[in-house]
C-alpha cells in the first residue's frame, strides 16, 4: 500500500521557489473555473476572459501597463519591508495619503506652470506616505504596538480624510457640488509616454524602481541589513545592525514608495482627487510582493499577472456578466494557493509503503 | 551477553541515503536492557540520522529495527514514545515565551491537568536530584537549565530506552556526576541508555559498550573500559589525534583588554546581570572564565562584544581606547571580535550563505563592503580562505550555513573571527557540541592566535577545555567574577567545588522556597 508523506529537504528547493507562484496561478485558474461553473457561469470562459483576453487584445495592453505600475512600485517597497520581518499591511493608506499630499501641492500651485511642480508633487507624495508609515513605526519601536494592526487601521482613517477633503476644503468651486477637487492644471498632470495612449511616465519609472530595489537588496549593505534583521534578529544585533533603525527603514521605504505611487496615480489617470481614489492597489500589492517572492524583479511579473486579473475582471463583467468580485476572488485564490505551494520549497512529497520495512526477514 | 535474552534495541543493516550522501551504510548494533551504550562519531558521521530513525523522525531506506526482539516500524516520535523510547535532543525544542511547566505539558502525548503534572515533575526532579523551577519562563533560562527541561520531559514517561544527545556539554563536573548518578540509577532500574557524546572520558566513566561510526559505517564496537580516550578518538576520526601544542616559554605583553568595574542591567526580571566585574588580559594571554550556565556569561559576552552597550565608557578599554559606549561595529573596527555561544541564528544566519555570513562580522576589517555596497568577490575569497584554513567541510562559500554540521559551522565561525587577526577575541563555548577532531583544531587556532600576540577571553563551561587553554582563570557566579587564578597548580576539583558551591548559593536566590539546594563538598 502506498501513502504519501512530507519529507523535509536538506536545502530549500530553488526550482520550487520559482515554480510555486506559477503553480499557484495555474491552480487558481482551475479552482476558479470550477467555482464559477458551479454557480452557473461558463467557468472556462471566465478564466479565458480574465487571464487570456487582456493579453491577446492589444488594445488592453496599455491598461495592463498603467494598472501594473502602481502595483510594482508599492510591491517593491513591501517586498523590502517584509524581508525585514516587518508587516506593513497599510500600504493602501500610505498610497492614499501620498495622493493627498501630492494633491495639496497641485492645488497650491494651481494655475502655475513650471517643470518643478511634478517633482515637488512626487516629493510630497513620498513624504506623505513616509509620514503615514512613521506612525506605526513609532508605535512599534517605542511602545511595542504590533504594526499589522496599526498600519491596517490607519488605512480606514486615510479614506475618511479623502472624503472630508473632497467634500469641504478642497471641493472644486466649479464642480456643481460633486465631491471632488478641481482638475489639476497642465503642469501638475503626468505626461503620457506614448502619444494617443493612456500610458504615462509612471510605467517606466516603476520598472526603474524595481531594478533599483533589486540592486539595493542584492548588493548594498542596507539591503543586507534588512535581510539579516528579518532572518535572524539576534545575529543582526551581533553583526551590529540596529533592530529599531531597521524597522524604521522598512516602514519608511515601503511607505515612501506607496506614497509616490499615490502621487503618480493622482496626477496620471485621475488628474484630480476623487472619493474613488482609494482603489485597493495597496492591498493587491501585498499579493504582488508575495507572488514575486519578495524579490523586486519578481514583483514586476507578479504585478503584471495581477493587472491581468484586474483588466480581465472588468472585461468579464461586460462580456459574460461575471460579478465585480471575480478578479478579487482570483487574486485571493492565488495568494492562498501560493502560501500552500510554498510548503514544497522546504518539503518534498514522498510515497512510502506502509508495510514494515524488512519485517519479513 | 546473554544469548537467550533479546536485546532491548537491535539495529540490523540500517541504511539511509540523502541526495548525494549515504548517511548510514549498513549499520548494525544492539543495546542490552539496563545497559548504557555509547554512540560515538565525528559530526557528520551519521549519529543524528541514526537516532532520528530510532525515534521515528525519519524512516530507513533498508534494514530492520528490533525492539525486544521484534521487528518494529517506528513511524513517528509518538509511536517511539509509546514503545518506551525517550529522547533528549542536542538542540532543544522549547517555546521561549512559555514556562517550564507549559513546555512540558505541550510535549506530553496524554493530557494531564497541570497541577497533577507539576506534582509529577517535582517528583522526578526530586528522585533524580535535578534542580528546576517549573514556573520559570524558558526565555530566561540558560542552556544548561533548558537541557534539564528536556531530561525531565523524557523521564516523565518512564522510558525503557533513553537516547541522550550530547547531554553534558553545559554542566559542571558536579552536575555531570549528578547526571551520571541519574543515568546509572535509571540503568539499574532496567532502562537502557543510548548515549551520544564526544567526551571520551565520560564515555569511559559511564558506558558499558560503545559503537563507533565514521562516514556512516560502524568502524568499531568496543568496551570503553578497555580503551583509552585517545584510542577511541583515533578510531572516530580515522587518523591519529593531535594535542593542543602550547609554547611552554611563552611571554605576555602589555594589557590589551582592561575591564574595570563593569556592570550591566539585566534584560528581564530573571536574567542574570554582570556586577562589578574587573579583569585584564595581556597580549599573548588566554584568560578563561569558568562557571555554571546561567551565571551571567551571556550578559558578560554581550557587554564585551558591544551587543549591549554599557553606561560607562571607561569600563572596557582596548589598548587604552575606551569602548564602553560603542556598538559591535565600532569595537570590531578597533580590534575586538567576539563569538557568542549559540551558533544558529546568533553567530551565524542559517538561511544565508557562508559568504553572506562573512559580511555579517568581517565586512570592515576585511574590506568586504565599499561605499555602502557589498563586494561579493571579496566576501567569497575571504570565505574560501576561512574554509581552506580551518578545514571546514562545506561545498564552498555559497553553501548555506544551515547545511553545515554543528562542528563545521563552528570551525567556520571561529575561522571567520580569527583570520580577522583581532587584537582581542572573546569567545563563549568555542567547542560546544563539536567533535574531538574539530575541537582540537579550534583550540589550537586559539592558542596560535594568542601566540601571535592577541589577547583572548574564553568563556566556557568545559573545565578541561579551560585548563588546556587558559593561562589564568576566574569563575563567574551570579554575575560576580572571582579573583583570577594561575592555571598552573590548580586542580579541576578545586575549581569544580568553587563553581559548585557558588552554584548552590546562586540557586538559592532563584529557586522557590522548599526546594533543597544542598550541594555539599
Amino acid at each position: 500500500m502506498l501513502q504519501y508523506r512530507l519529507e523535509k529537504r536538506a536545502e530549500p528547493s530553488r526550482i520550487m521557489l520559482y515554480a510555486a507562484p506559477v503553480l499557484a496561478v495555474v491552480l487558481a485558474m482551475i479552482i476558479g473555473a470550477t467555482i464559477f461553473a458551479a454557480i452557473g457561469y461558463d467557468g472556462i470562459a471566465a478564466v479565458r476572459e480574465i487571464f487570456l483576453t487582456p493579453l491577446t487584445n492589444s488594445y488592453k495592453w496599455q491598461d495592463l501597463a498603467i494598472k501594473a505600475a502602481p502595483l510594482i512600485i508599492i510591491g517593491v517597497g513591501l517586498a523590502v519591508c517584509y524581508r525585514a520581518n516587518v508587516w506593513n499591511i497599510g500600504a493602501e493608506g500610505q498610497y492614499v495619503v501620498g495622493g493627498v499630499f501630492a494633491t495639496g501641492v497641485a492645488l497650491a500651485t494651481y494655475g502655475m506652470s513650471g517643470w518643478w511642480i511634478l517633482p515637488l508633487m512626487a516629493l510630497a507624495g513620498a513624504v506623505g506616505g513616509m509620514a503615514y508609515a512613521a506612525i506605526p513605526a513609532f508605535l512599534r519601536t517605542r511602545l511595542g504596538v504590533n504594526e499589522i494592526l496599526t498600519s491596517l487601521m490607519l488605512t480606514y482613517a486615510s479614506v475618511q480624510l479623502v472624503y472630508y477633503l473632497v467634500r469641504a476644503p478642497w471641493k472644486d468651486p466649479m464642480g456643481m457640488g460633486f465631491p471632488q477637487t478641481r482638475l489639476f492644471s497642465e503642469a501638475a498632470r503626468l505626461p503620457t509616454l506614448i502619444p494617443g495612449t493612456i500610458v504615462h511616465v509612471g510605467v517606466p519609472i516603476a520598472i526603474v524602481v524595481a531594478i533599483i530595489g533589486w540592486f539595493v537588496m542584492k548588493r548594498s549593505l542596507m539591503g543586507f541589513q534588512v535581510r539579516v534583521v528579518g532572518a535572524a534578529p539576534q545575529a543582526a544585533r551581533y553583526g551590529g545592525f540596529s533592530h529599531t533603525r531597521t524597522i524604521w527603514l522598512a516602514l519608511l521605504i515601503s511607505g515612501g514608495l506607496a506614497g509616490f505611487a499615490g502621487m503618480l496615480e493622482v496626477s496620471g489617470p485621475f488628474q484630480r482627487l476623487v472619493p474613488g481614489f482609494p482603489t485597493n492597489y495597496g492591498y493587491t500589492a501585498i499579493i504582488a510582493a508575495f507572488l514575486g517572492r519578495l524579490n523586486p524583479i519578481g514583483v514586476i511579473f507578479a504585478s503584471l499577472v495581477l493587472a491581468i486579473t484586474f483588466v480581465g475582471g472588468e472585461l468579464a463583467q461586460t462580456t459574460i456578466g461575471l460579478p465585480n468580485a471575480a478578479s478579487g476572488i482570483f487574486q485571493a485564490l492565488i495568494l492562498f494557493l501560493l502560501l500552500a505551494a510554498d510548503l514544497l520549497v522546504r518539503y518534498r512529497v514522498r510515497s512510502v509503503s506502509t508495510s514494515p520495512r524488512g519485517a519479513t526477514t | 551477553m546473554d544469548a537467550n535474552m533479546p536485546a532491548r534495541l537491535a539495529l540490523e543493516g540500517i541504511t539511509k541515503a540523502f541526495p548525494g550522501v549515504l548517511a548510514n551504510d549498513n549499520v548494525s548494533f544492539s543495546v542490552q536492557p539496563g545497559k548504557i551504550h555509547a554512540l560515538l562519531g565525528e559530526n557528520g558521521a551519521g549519529k543524528s540520522t541514526l537516532v532520528k530513525m530510532i525515534y521515528g523522525i525519519m524512516s530507513q531506506d533498508a534494514g530492520t529495527i528490533r525492539w525486544n526482539g521484534e521487528a518494529v516500524r517506528i513511524d513517528n516520535p509518538k509511536q517511539a514514545r509509546r514503545l518506551g523510547i525517550g529522547m533528549v535532543f542536542q538542540h532543544f525544542s522549547l517555546f521561549e515565551a512559555l514556562s517550564v511547566l507549559e513546555n512540558i505539558a505541550l510535549g506530553m502525548d496524554a493530557k494531564i491537568p497541570s497541577r497533577e503534572l507539576e506534582k509529577r515533575i517535582r517528583a522526578v526532579l526530586e528522585t533524580y536530584g535535578l534542580k528546576l523551577d517549573p514556573h520559570r519562563i524558558v526565555s530566561t533560562l540558560s542552556v544548561g537549565e533548558r537541557q534539564r527541561i528536556e531530561i525531565v520531559r523524557a523521564l516523565l514517561l518512564s522510558p525503557k530506552l533513553l537516547i541522550m544527545d550530547e547531554p553534558t556539554s553545559v554542566l559542571t563536573p558536579q552536575e555531570v556526576d549528578q547526571l551520571f548518578g541519574t543515568l546509572r540509577q535509571l540503568a539499574s532500574e532496567g532502562c537502557s541508555i543510548l548515549y551520544i557524546s564526544h567526551k571520551l572520558d565520560e564515555i569511559k566513566a559511564l558506558c558499558d559498550s560503545a559503537t563507533i561510526l565514521r562516514g556512516g559505517k560502524v568502524v568499531a564496537t568496543c568496551d570503553p573500559a578497555e580503551e583509552t580516550s585517545r584510542s577511541m578518538a583515533e578510531k572516530m576520526i580515522g587518523t591519529s589525534l593531535a594535542d593542543v601544542e602550547k609554547n611552554a616559554s611563552r611571554q605576555f605583553g602589555e594589557p590589551k583588554l582592561v575591564v574595570s568595574r563593569l556592570s550591566t542591567k539585566s534584560e528581564d526580571e530573571f536574567g542574570v546581570a554582570v556586577a562589578d566585574v574587573s579583569f585584564s588580559v595581556r597580549a599573548g594571554e588566554i584568560f578563561g572564565i569558568a562557571g555554571v550556565a546561567g551565571n551571567g556569561q551571556n550578559a558578560l559576552l554581550d557587554a564585551l562584544s558591544g551587543e549591549v552597550r554599557g553606561a560607562d565608557s571607561e569600563a572596557i578599554t582596548l589598548d587604552g581606547h575606551p569602548l564602553g559606549l560603542l556598538g559591535t561595529t565600532q569595537r570590531r573596527k578597533l580590534g575586538l571580535c567576539a563569538v557568542p555561544e549559540e551558533r544558529n541564528g546568533h553567530a551565524a544566519v542559517s538561511e544565508f550563505t557562508l559568504s553572506d555570513n562573512s559580511v555579517l562580522t568581517a565586512r570592515d576589517r576585511k574590506g568586504l563592503v565599499g561605499s555602502g555596497l557589498i563586494n561579493s568577490g571579496a566576501a567569497r575569497n575571504y570565505t574560501g580562505e576561512v574554509i581552506a584554513e580551518f578545514a571546514v567541510k562545506a561545498l564552498g562559500p555559497e553553501a548555506l550555513a544551515g547545511s553545515l554540521s554543528g562542528g563545521n559551522l563552528q570551525k567556520y565561525i571561529m575561522g571567520r573571527e580569527i583570520l580577522q587577526s583581532p587584537t582581542v577575541l572573546v569567545v563563549s563555548q568555542p567547542t560546544w557540541g563539536v567533535d574531538a577532531g574539530a575541537a582540537t583544531a579550534i583550540r589550537q587556532a586559539l592558542v596560535n592566535l594568542a601566540a601571535a600576540g592577541s589577547a583572548i577571553v574564553v568563556i566556557s563551561q568545559d573545565l578541561d577545555e579551560l585548563l588546556t587553554l587558559s593561562d589564568r582563570l576566574a569563575v563567574i557566579n551570579d554575575g560576580h567574577l572571582s579573583q583570577p587564578l594561575d592555571v598552573d597548580g590548580i586542580s579541576i576539583e578545586e575549581i569544580g567545588l568553587l563553581m559548585g558551591g557558588v552554584h548552590g548559593t546562586s540557586q538559592e536566590t532563584r529557586i522557590v522556597a522548599g526546594d533543597d539546594v544542598a550541594v555539599s563538598a
